[in-house]
């Protein structure tokens, strides 16, 4: 189903077009864990031909800096405004994931995207094949695209 | 008399760059009201007179597509021009949007130019 392939074409698309950030992902993660401390998670639900979960971890400083090229303003804390940028470039990703699997006759629906903040939050590697984790880089840090997904 | 555009949006920083990309685009409005759902941009027609609506169709309360149903079977607002702007811009969705009316889609992440080529039209 080519998840990763999906997921990197859609956020570069994103970062390129509203962000205007330089973004470089990496392989999908296999075995280091990742202790991001305190973070921002914005997570989308999709539903139809499959039902997966998308999320966006970053530590505060990457959420910060995302969500301050996108506004054109700085951020000093994680405050409404930052969680729902977050929430929104979710939604961005969950929908390019909707428009390139529509073209393979696999149809999905979208919920609305939420976002939480947390003080520890550490990423592992998936240990069922049925979850990607994709991290990318940016000047500021590393972030993580992660998708759960059962197949109906 | 200038020209007023309503932006419909969950998401407040989605409208604050929505507004942004039509002041790149150079499309100049005199007035930018918003509205948080369908709902209540159905209310804000109703007081105020707009000129086009550039609307969202993912929302809570009132979808995008149940917004632009109401505002097609209500005379005193039906003929305002709406243009979509989402990531739900797949052609049965779209067909649908059109059925009530809807002038043009966006496709989220747009571009200032996207804005322009779309909206400029229909002013």
């Amino acid at each position: 189903m080519e998840f990763a392939k999906k997921i990197v074409e859609t956020t570069e698309e994103i970062f390129s077009t509203m962000i205007f950030m330089d973004i470089s992902a990496a392989k999908p993660l296999e075995q280091s864990k990742h202790n991001i401390g305190g973070h921002i998670t914005a997570m989308i639900g999709l539903t139809g031909s499959f039902a997966a979960m998308l999320n966006i971890h970053c530590p505060e400083e990457v959420g910060l800096a995302i969500a301050g090229a996108m506004l054109g303003m700085e951020f000093e804390t994680i405050d409404a405004d930052v969680k729902d940028t977050l929430g929104e470039i979710a939604n961005m990703v969950a929908g390019g994931l909707k428009e390139r699997f529509a073209k393979e006759d696999l149809m999905l629906q979208l919920a609305i995207p939420t976002a939480v903040t947390g003080k520890s939050y550490t990423i592992a590697p998936p240990k069922t094949n049925n979850r990607v984790i994709i991290p990318f880089q940016v000047e500021s840090g590393q972030f993580f695209i992660e998708i759960k997904y059962n197949l109906n | 008399m200038g020209k007023t555009v309503l932006i419909v949006d969950d998401s407040n920083t989605m409208r604050k760059i929505v507004a942004r990309s039509l002041r790149q685009a150079g499309i100049d409005f005199d007035s930018i009201l918003e509205a948080a759902d369908g709902q209540e941009a159905l209310d804000v027609l109703h007081a105020n007179q707009v000129d086009v609506v550039l609307s969202d169709i993912n929302m809570p309360n009132m979808t995008g597509l149940e917004f632009l149903k109401a505002k097609s079977e209500d005379d005193a607002i039906k003929d305002i021009p709406v243009i979509m702007i989402s990531t739900e811009t797949g052609a049965d969705i779209i067909d649908e949007a059109k059925s009530y009316g809807a002038k043009g889609a966006i496709k989220k992440p747009f571009t200032p130019d996207l804005i322009n080529e779309t909206l400029g039209p229909l002013l």
